[in-house]
């Protein structure tokens, strides 16, 4: 029985591979502009990781998720990511309770049960603050090389500044400002990260953060986000060792489950 | 002809069927939504009433661009896209457009019929926020003044019987609402939510009395079909500021994702149909009492708690296991509202309830399809 999990998200698809209950392989790859050929060459790619011929006509039942999870032609059945990522994280650390997924378009907060099901949720507006895009402009003006490299130097920072606007466009305007005013690059990155944090902790106020807390998306490869993230909520953020793939897991995990019911 | 035809086929030819009642001397009354203008007023004067009610097409908002600031309610900005570019053409076949004023967000629609269609004959009247003897005095007198307005207007006198004959045939209309309505508390539904809202937003702009006969039709077809939704599908009550003829994205992807609503209360797109006036004794005060003092506006009015044990109180009643609370975007009042008010709810009724938001706008249907998904399976456990 193998069976795939493809999340295709506004930044990068994932695709999970399970067989018989193990995973078998997964990968990760930008989305770039043709939806379908990413989630296609990224679930051919997981395939091949796992030693087998890459075609998805191998896969006996397959669920997509994200935001693009209608356009997956092989898929046989579309699941929202918030509930495959409750699945996903279920799946991994069966004591979380609770849940920050920070992608690249989005961020969503996740209350789950005990049997990982979902007891409330939230998700952010149309806005990018809070988001993967935010930080990526703000690595952009703030020249550093990725997203990812700005944690490591945010928590450099003895005295992080603080960045008062909420909308990305205007939190641009006052980095530059601020860059102008002298202001040390690292204490500019760490106020950037601590932005960031607050921004998702507003998002997610009316619900009960409880232990185990757990931080996903490719966002949460930034270990300046997690600090600003644990500092906000108060609470230590348990981060999976892929975080990037705990939506395409749950969504493997869904289409394991549909095959078993059948 | 089922009756969900009979009413499409009708509204098909509605227009015509104005132009030619407008050649024998009937005046259209276009009013603005909310609820507070009572329609008996118009039909006792032998004029038509129709409300403007259409919205949810992005393309009119960015018409409505140029008259009215962004940050207004994208359903009140419709309405004067609708007004100046002339998309809805129920807008250019009225003769006198009345608005009751209950916030900002209609002041402007307003302002904008007297300063950008000064060719057009309007009557505006406010409507408090408090419910007391003063506010009901202050409604009471403004449509005291309607009354004398569309009787100068048409040249008809509002007669006390003429009056109470229109009260009677409004209070028929209302009555099979809530039949109908309460037809929705089965365990296995035989009305659709969409069905239903249809029927509002086609009364709206039916004429009263063949809408009567087709929400008689309606009730007799629900009765003899077979339940449409099992027991076992979530049910949802359906609150918010505004449900307009043309947006029907929520109820399509509750649809697609199995759930059933049971219940809608909204301010505008819901004909208020619980309370019936009364036909004894001063008819204008009755009008009065239950057009503004009785009914529990979704408007939150002062007391808010009116609103919000009202909003428990149905969802009980009607079995709701989920609230969808869907506010446009820039209703501020909504959105104040709807902080707090989930919390409450869990507390006290025991369910979840989802904050949906709009502005209209095409990508907007991705997120809430996600949301809508995902309430859905919180629901279900």
């Amino acid at each position: 029985m193998l069976v795939a999990g493809v999340d295709v998200g506004a930044a990068t698809a994932k695709t999970v591979i399970l067989g018989d209950g193990r995973i078998l392989g997964h990968a990760v790859n930008p989305v770039g502009y043709d939806i379908k050929s990413a989630a296609d060459e990224t679930s051919r790619e997981a395939l091949r990781k796992a030693g087998l011929s890459p075609s998805t006509k191998n896969f006996d039942y397959v669920v997509s998720t994200g935001y693009a999870r209608e356009s997956i032609e092989f898929a046989d059945k579309t699941v929202s990511e918030i509930i495959c990522h409750a699945r996903g994280v279920h799946y991994l650390i069966p004591s979380a309770r609770f849940i920050i997924d920070m992608g690249g378009q989005d961020s969503k907060a996740i209350e789950i049960g005990e049997e990982g099901n979902i007891v409330d949720f939230v998700m952010n507006d149309k806005c990018a603050a809070g988001t993967g895009r935010f930080l990526e402009v703000m690595a952009h003006i703030l020249h550093v090389a990725s997203m990812d490299a700005m944690g490591p130097l945010a928590l450099g920072s003895k005295e992080p500044c603080p960045i008062s606007s909420t909308c990305t466009v205007f939190a641009e305007t006052e980095v530059v400002v601020l860059r102008a005013r002298g202001k040390d690059r690292k204490d500019l990155i760490a106020g950037v990260h601590k932005a960031v944090a607050s921004r998702v902790a507003v998002m997610a106020a009316n619900l009960a953060c409880r232990p185990v807390a757990v931080f996903t998306g490719g966002v949460a490869k930034n270990a300046g986000v997690k600090k600003y993230l644990e500092e906000e909520f108060k609470t230590e953020f348990l981060v999976p060792e892929e975080p990037q793939i705990t939506g395409a897991l749950g969504a493997a995990l869904i289409a394991q489950a549909q095959l078993l019911r059948k | 002809m089922n009756a969900l035809a009979r009413l499409d086929s009708h509204l098909k030819s509605r227009l015509e069927d104005l132009s030619k009642a407008k050649e024998h001397g009937h005046k259209i009354i276009g009013y603005a939504a909310g609820g507070f203008l009572p329609e008996e007023l118009v039909l006792a004067c032998g004029a038509i009433p129709l409300c403007f009610i259409q919205a949810g097409d992005n393309a009119v908002l960015r018409n409505s661009a140029a008259y009215v600031c962004r940050w207004f309610d994208p359903f009140w900005r419709s309405q004067v896209g609708y007004l100046t570019s002339g998309k809805d053409p129920y807008y250019n076949i009225v003769d006198l457009i009345v608005v009751p004023i209950t916030d900002n967000h209609v002041r402007a629609f307003s302002n904008a019929v007297g300063f950008y269609t000064p060719e057009m004959r309007s009557f505006v009247f406010g409507v408090p926020h408090v419910k007391d003897k003063v506010a009901l005095e202050y409604y009471r007198k403004g449509i005291g003044r309607l009354r004398k307005e569309l009787e100068d207007f048409t040249g008809a006198e509002i007669t006390g019987s003429r009056l109470k004959q229109s009260i009677e045939l409004c209070n028929r209309e209302r009555e099979l609402f809530r039949n109908i309505s309460l037809m929705r508390k089965r365990r296995n539904v035989n009305v659709s939510g969409r069905d239903f809202v249809a029927l509002h937003h086609g009364s709206f702009l039916a004429d009263k009395e063949i809408m009567i006969d087709i929400l008689e039709q309606f009730i007799k077809e629900a009765d003899d079909d077979d339940p449409l939704f099992s027991g076992n599908a979530p049910r949802i009550l359906f609150t918010g500021s505004t449900l307009a003829r043309g947006d029907s994205k929520v109820m399509d992807i509750l649809s697609d994702n199995g759930g059933i609503i049971v219940m809608e209360e909204f301010a505008e797109g819901i004909r208020p149909y619980r309370n019936m006036v009364q036909v004894e004794g001063d008819l204008i005060a009755r009008l009065a009492e239950a057009y503004f003092m009785d009914r529990i506006c979704p408007g939150w009015f002062r007391p808010g708690t009116e609103r919000l044990d009202f909003l428990i109180e149905l969802a009980e009643e009607y079995r709701a296991s989920g609230v969808i609370w869907y506010q446009l975007l820039y209703r501020e009042s909504y959105k104040v509202e709807s902080y707090f008010f989930p919390g409450i709810l869990r507390k006290r009724a025991g369910i979840p309830m989802l904050v949906l938001e709009s502005e209209y706008d095409a990508m907007e249907t991705g997120p809430m399809k996600t949301r809508i998904e995902t309430f859905m399976e919180t629901i279900r456990g």
